[in-house]
Formats: structure tokens, C-alpha cells, sequence
């Protein structure tokens, strides 16, 4: 039993966040400004570092790590903002190496680990909700050939996305499903989001019988229930590292900041708001770690460790945001100091790949159902 | 990362539960309880320590030279779960086992830890706490209780509050103050005081939850021989410490996060078979979403003392990180108490003696008493005042 990280995994973190630290030059309040979506020099350099490679087994070329030695990596990321497309591509990678045939592996991997694909995760709809099984775009056959139709939003970097990680309803059997669209012709229509958080590049995707090539479907019903626990366990992550940056911010500013005489860290109005956020912030990291191991593992209480994490860190993360902004006062609403970089991805990730509420009603589903059988038993 | 046990780890663990069997009586937990009358169920607590001692499950992480099992920290977390799950009594003697002999393995000498380890392990001697007063709560290095060195004694003059379980005790770990001209954090001593000594009065005082753990305590004029004293005069402030951090320790949480999950459990199945307002209660989807929050924090407070115990394995020191832990089942264990009335609905105000009262006013008396853990061991206002410049080196208030 040992629920802390190899002193490698520690070292790997340490050295990525130095190189993250370059790759990713902060303003010089300190503070990032996201909102130029070309990260082209980005994408390049962590591909050169060999991000990509991490995740594909030995036997196609990569490192054959897992999520658990990941999972330290996607809290950086999250730490600095990095683009969405990075993670979404690791996520893609997972779902690839577990589903994918064998030639399309090894047509993709090689690729994946030299940073030459991005994958952009299409999963959510204005009228589906989270549930991948409510999902309304459709995967038909039409004579011999399948085609897919539908509506998928708030895909990010949708536009420079190399393939489109889509979940859809098989028509024939109504089970979920997951594809992996090549952006080429012939593609969907692209239409550009305004969002929140302009730096995700959000993107609208419309897929008007759209011909598919059968090679690319990850079949399974399996397949869309893992894309969404390990998106969800991503997106904690992601929430965990920006929620320690908000946290870091808030705390610094208040050890600095000087009113009536003193730091306004030394008011217990302040320090034991600081408190509150620091032990939110460990707890989503002790959940949040946990959700890595359970899909690195696949335990048979996965989902439920997924949306442990999930709620939690979400809502964590978003008060944090919102703390971290109060206790900077006046400055912290200014768009200049940066504060709400954080704020804006927070909420994108807070109501992606499942909201605080799916996973509590998830979560207490299962619970019932657990007891019930442990009441049939006995 | 590895969240498989030992095969060793798995015989102590299937031992245990084997021992536990047979140790509870038929039907524990379920149709069988603990007495209901107080006097009666302090005697029962304490049978039950001794029943541990004889089993050779008392003081799992104590040396063996002191008649403990030299056990590793992960078998105390399994030993926490496992009793819990199997809703084996709390004992009596929690403070002697937790705090008195934990600080004293840490601070005693030789001949304090040959006289008083085995006598706590054995249930023959149980320990109160004499650390807060009327005026030292929070601020507790203010004592006012002072003892002063003549002839080879102390003579200890003071009061003490919320002395919990001072009525069944023989010995009492406390801190008086020895130096009354010094800054208040070093002119205290941590004495142990023979509670049967002449001048000590016990008053009971009646709890929100209608029983009465704690007393007020009274010292007139009490003799303390000087080998009482632990550590040296006047530093009783840092032992004080260590007494804490093991109060708050992730030991401690484990075990309460399962009968937290026990209670939550029964709540449940309390509400599936509970109509409310024309359909199932246990559908209501806002007590649903309150519900699924309490199962996420529990589960929360157990990973949250994995961590713990992971980092103290690993070699950390005892830190504020106990403070984080105090505070997060706290306030996790309060707001599942809330939903569990909210849950209850119009029969919430039922207690215990009511036949309509659901589980016999468990729930309820659970609430009541649940107001207490954001109080006891340090306040979540210290806890967090800890946390602020412990952990992230907020600055002191200039007064």
C-alpha cells in the first residue's frame, strides 16, 4: 500500500514542469495570457520532449507509460493552460491503443509520438446532456457504406484538429459508439464558437451524412464509457493544476498585499479562506490521483472513482477561481492581471465530460444498486 | 503508487476479522448493541479494551518491549477499518491508548514508560485529558491551572473543562502552569496526576446530545510527585504538541470514515423503503445529489488518510497535514448529518425512547453529537489558523 508517487514519477514532473516553464513563457505580472490559439511553437516543443510517445507501448515505437505516471503531467498542464488539444490528444491515444484494429494503431502511433496528429474529443450536444447513450448523433448504414449525422459542440481547436475523436448512437442497436474522423475531405461543416474561454478555440462540428470509414470505428458500448471516464479524469487534473495556481496566486498576494498596517494574509478573514482552499485543493488531489490509478488499473469501481473525482475537483476548483479573484480585490477583476484565464478554463472544464451534478446522480445510482445487492446477499 | 496490501498484511488482516467473529457477540451491530445507560456502557468499553489486550490486539504500534505489537502503520489503518466495519465498540480508554501513551513513548522517561505503557494497554488504567480550561480554549497556552515545585511535589491549584471520561479515570495527562512570569508558551509542564489524590472534584456536565462525556474538574491543593512530570520544567508546551498531532492523526479519521459509511448506508436503505409525498423517497433527486456529495467526501477522508499515511511511511514528518485531515471529516461529517435529517423529513424530530423514531433515533443523536467535531481536538478556526501559517506561511496578526 503506497498512495504517493515513485521518486521518479516525481523527478519526470519536476524536469517537464521546468521545460513547461520555457515552453510556455508566463507575462510579466507572472500571470499567462492564453487567449493566442496559435500554439503551434508549444505543440512542437513538448512533441520534441516526447509527450506524445509517453502513452504507446514499447512494440509501436513510445515509452509504454501509463496514466498513473501521467497523471502528474496533466496537473502542470493544467497549471499553465496548455491547449486543450494536448490532453485531448493523450486521451485519444488511450482510446486508440484499447479499441483501435491493429492497422489503424499502426498507422497512428507512429504519428501521435512525433506530434504530427492532433486529435480535437467531440463528445458533447446542445440536447444530449452528458450521458454518452443519450448522445443523438447517429452512425447509419446507407446500402453498404455507414454514414454519420449530427451536431457536436465546444470541440476544442476543433478547426486544427487532424482527427475528430467523435462519440455517436449506432442506429441499429442504439449502443454508443466512438469514431475517429479524419479531417479531410470529405469533412463536416466547421463553425467557430463564441466562448468563455476564447484560447480552446471551441468549434461547432456538423456532420450531415457523412461517410465513414468502418476501420476507424472503436467499437462498443465500452469504448464511449471509457472515453468519458478517462476525459473526466483528465479534466480533474486539468481543474487541479489551475485550481493550485489560483490557490498560489491568492496565497503570495496575500502574504504581499499590505492594509490597515499588514499583510491582509495575517486577517483570519483572508488566511482562513486560504485554508478552506488549500485543504479543497488537497482533497481534489487525493481524489483526483485516485481517478488516475482507477483508469490506469480499471477496477470494477472505476466510473465510480471517476466521478468522485470529477464532481469534486470541478466544484473545488471553481470556488477556488472565484476565491482567488475576492481575496485579490479590485485588481483581481481587472482583465489585465490574469486571474480569469483560470476562471474561464475552469468553467469549460467544469461542464465538460460530465457537470458536478451528473456525477453525483452517477454516483448515488450506483451506491443504491450496490447496497441492494449486498441486501440480496445477505 | 500500489494500493495492494502484503501477503502479511492480508493475515493480519484476515486474523483480525476471525478474532473480531468471535469476540462480538452473535448478531453485533445488527440486533445486539451497546447498553444504553451510560455507567453501564463505560464498563462495557471498558471490558472491551481488556478483551483487545487479551487478544493481543492492544497497542498495535507500541514496542513490544512495552507489551505492544510493534505493528506498521498500515496494519493500524487496517486494524482502524476493520474494527469499524465490524462496529466494534469504541473503548474507554481511547485517551490513555491515543494520547496519554503515545505521548509518553514520544517524551516519557524509562521508568514513566515501564510504569504507565503496560497498565494503559491492559485496561487497567484509564486516562483523561486535563488541557482545556474555562479560559484556554482555543487559545489553550493560556493555563491558568498552576502547579508549583515544593518539597519534592507539586501542589496543582485550578480547573479544568471538558475532561472527557475524568469520571472513570485513574490517571490524567495535564498541563499546568509552572512558570507564571515566562511567555505563555514556555512557563507550561505536562504532568500526570493521580486522579484518585486528595482535593480533586468531578462535576458532569450535560452534553447538546443529553449524555454526559465530559466534566469539569477541580484541583485544590493536589500533591504531585515531581517524577510526574514529563520532559522538562516548563517544556510541556512541545509535548502538548505531539499529543495533538496524534489526536488528529489519519489513524484516527480511517476508522470514522467507515462508520460515517455505515450510517450513510443505513440511511439509504432507510429511504428506499420510505415514501414521501406519493413516491419513493429515496427518488428525490435534490436528496440524491446531497447524498451522492456525503458518499464523494467520505471516500475523500479515506484517500485523503491513505496519502497521509503514505507520506509518514515514506518518511515525512507528523505535520499540519493532520489539521487538513481534522478538518475535512469534520465539516464532511456535519453536512452528512444535515442530510441525514433532511432525509428523514417530517420524522426528523423523533429521538431515541419514540417507537415511530427511525433506527431508534440514531440518526438524530448522531446529528446532535456531530456538532462537537468541529469543536473538539482544536477548532476548525484553529485548524485553519494552523493550516494558514503552517502550511502556507500566512503571516501572524499584529495586535
Amino acid at each position: 500500500m503506497n498512495f504517493d508517487f515513485e521518486q521518479e514519477q516525481y523527478a519526470f514532473r519536476d524536469s517537464f514542469a521546468r521545460y513547461l516553464a520555457q515552453a510556455f513563457p508566463r507575462g510579466n505580472d507572472g500571470r499567462l495570457d492564453r487567449s493566442d490559439v496559435n500554439f503551434d511553437e508549444e505543440w512542437n516543443a513538448l512533441a520534441e520532449l516526447g509527450l506524445f510517445a509517453l502513452l504507446i507501448p514499447e512494440n509501436y515505437g513510445g515509452i509504454g507509460l501509463s496514466f498513473v505516471d501521467l497523471s502528474l503531467i496533466v496537473e502542470e498542464l493544467g497549471k499553465v493552460l496548455a491547449p486543450l488539444a494536448i490532453t485531448d490528444t493523450l486521451v485519444a491515444t488511450d482510446l486508440i491503443l484499447r479499441f483501435a484494429n491493429e492497422e489503424l494503431k499502426q498507422s497512428l502511433f507512429p504519428r501521435i509520438a512525433a506530434g504530427e496528429c492532433r486529435i480535437a474529443i467531440a463528445i458533447l450536444e446542445a440536447e444530449a446532456g452528458y450521458d454518452p447513450a443519450a448522445c443523438r448523433t447517429v452512425l447509419e448504414s446507407e446500402g453498404n457504406r455507414l454514414c454519420l449525422s449530427g451536431r457536436k459542440i465546444l470541440v476544442p481547436h476543433a478547426a486544427r484538429a487532424d482527427y475528430w475523436l467523435v462519440v455517436a448512437r449506432k442506429a441499429d442497436t442504439d449502443e454508443p459508439t466512438v469514431l475517429l474522423i479524419p479531417h479531410n475531405a470529405p469533412a463536416p461543416d466547421l463553425r467557430s464558437h463564441e466562448s468563455i474561454d476564447p484560447s480552446c478555440a471551441h468549434g461547432e462540428l456538423i456532420f450531415d451524412r457523412l461517410p465513414v470509414d468502418p476501420g476507424t470505428v472503436l467499437d462498443g458500448h465500452e469504448a464511449a464509457v471509457r472515453l468519458f471516464d478517462v476525459s473526466a479524469t483528465v479534466a480533474s487534473g486539468l481543474l487541479l493544476g489551475l485550481a493550485d495556481t489560483s490557490l498560489n496566486l491568492a496565497v503570495d498576494y496575500a502574504r504581499q498585499r499590505v492594509q490597515f498596517g499588514q499583510p491582509i494574509g495575517a486577517f483570519q478573514a483572508i488566511k482562513h479562506r486560504c485554508a478552506d482552499m488549500a485543504v479543497a485543493a488537497e482533497s481534489s488531489r487525493s481524489a483526483t490521483y485516485y481517478a488516475f490509478w482507477a483508469i490506469a488499473n480499471d477496477p470494477p469501481d472505476r466510473s465510480r472513482t471517476v466521478s468522485i473525482a470529477k464532481s469534486f475537483t470541478g466544484e473545488t476548483a471553481g470556488s477556488i477561481c472565484n476565491e482567488s479573484i475576492q481575496i485579490h480585490g479590485g485588481m483581481g477583476f481587472t482583465w489585465e492581471l490574469g486571474l480569469h484565464h483560470y476562471l474561464r478554463r475552469c468553467k469549460v472544464l467544469e461542464y465538460s465530460h460530465g457537470d458536478a451534478a451528473f456525477h453525483r446522480e452517477r454516483l448515488v445510482t450506483e451506491a443504491i444498486a450496490a447496497i441492494e445487492r449486498q441486501n440480496d446477499m445477505a | 503508487m500500489d494500493f495492494s496490501y502484503s501477503p502479511e498484511e492480508c493475515r493480519f488482516r484476515d486474523d483480525l476479522r476471525a478474532w473480531l467473529r468471535d469476540a462480538l457477540p452473535e448478531g453485533w451491530g445488527r440486533t445486539v448493541f451497546e447498553p444504553e445507560e451510560e455507567e453501564e456502557r463505560a464498563q462495557f468499553r471498558l471490558q472491551w479494551d481488556r478483551k483487545l489486550f487479551a487478544g493481543g490486539w492492544a497497542g498495535l504500534d507500541w514496542p513490544t518491549q512495552y507489551g505492544g505489537r510493534g505493528a506498521s502503520l498500515i496494519e493500524q489503518a487496517i486494524f482502524a477499518e476493520e474494527t469499524a466495519r465490524a462496529r466494534a465498540p469504541m473503548g474507554l480508554n481511547i485517551i490513555g491508548r491515543n494520547l496519554a501513551g503515545t505521548t509518553l513513548l514520544h517524551h516519557g522517561n524509562e521508568a514513566q514508560k515501564q510504569r504507565y505503557l503496560p497498565q494503559i494497554l491492559s485496561g487497567k488504567e484509564v486516562w483523561c485529558q486535563g488541557f482545556s480550561e474555562p479560559n484556554a480554549g482555543s487559545d489553550l497556552a493560556s493555563v491558568r491551572a498552576r502547579a508549583v515545585l515544593k518539597d519534592g511535589r507539586f501542589i496543582v491549584n485550578g480547573q479544568k473543562i471538558w475532561t472527557s471520561f475524568a469520571q472513570y479515570s485513574q490517571w490524567c495527562i495535564a498541563l499546568v502552569r509552572t512558570d507564571p512570569d515566562a511567555p505563555k508558551h514556555k512557563g507550561i509542564s505536562f504532568l500526570l496526576i493521580d486522579m484518585s489524590s486528595p482535593g480533586i472534584t468531578i462535576r458532569p456536565l450535560k452534553q447538546i446530545s443529553g449524555e454526559s462525556e465530559f466534566n469539569e474538574t477541580f484541583f485544590e491543593n493536589v500533591e504531585v510527585p515531581v517524577e510526574n512530570l514529563v520532559g522538562g520544567l516548563n517544556e510541556g508546551w512541545k509535548i502538548a504538541m505531539t499529543t495533538l498531532a496524534y489526536e488528529r492523526g489519519p489513524e484516527d479519521a480511517m476508522a470514522r470514515q467507515i462508520r460515517f459509511g455505515q450510517e450513510l448506508d443505513g440511511l439509504i436503505v432507510w429511504l428506499s423503503r420510505q415514501m414521501r409525498d406519493g413516491r419513493p423517497a429515496i427518488e428525490n433527486p435534490g436528496l440524491r445529489q446531497k447524498i451522492a456529495r456525503s458518499l464523494a467526501d467520505l471516500e475523500i477522508v479515506r484517500l485523503n488518510c491513505l496519502r497521509s499515511l503514505s507520506r509518514l511511511l515514506n518518511g515525512a514528518p507528523r505535520g499540519a497535514d493532520t489539521s487538513m485531515i481534522k478538518l475535512f471529516w469534520s465539516h464532511a461529517a456535519q453536512n452528512l448529518y444535515e442530510t441525514a435529517l433532511e432525509a428523514l423529513g417530517p420524522m426528523a424530530p423523533l429521538v431515541a425512547g419514540d417507537r415511530l423514531a427511525p433506527a431508534n433515533g440514531a440518526f438524530i443523536l448522531s446529528y446532535l453529537q456531530s456538532r462537537a467535531f468541529t469543536i473538539y481536538s482544536g477548532s476548525s478556526e484553529i485548524q485553519r489558523t494552523i493550516i494558514g501559517e503552517r502550511m502556507l506561511g500566512l503571516p501572524k496578526q499584529r495586535i
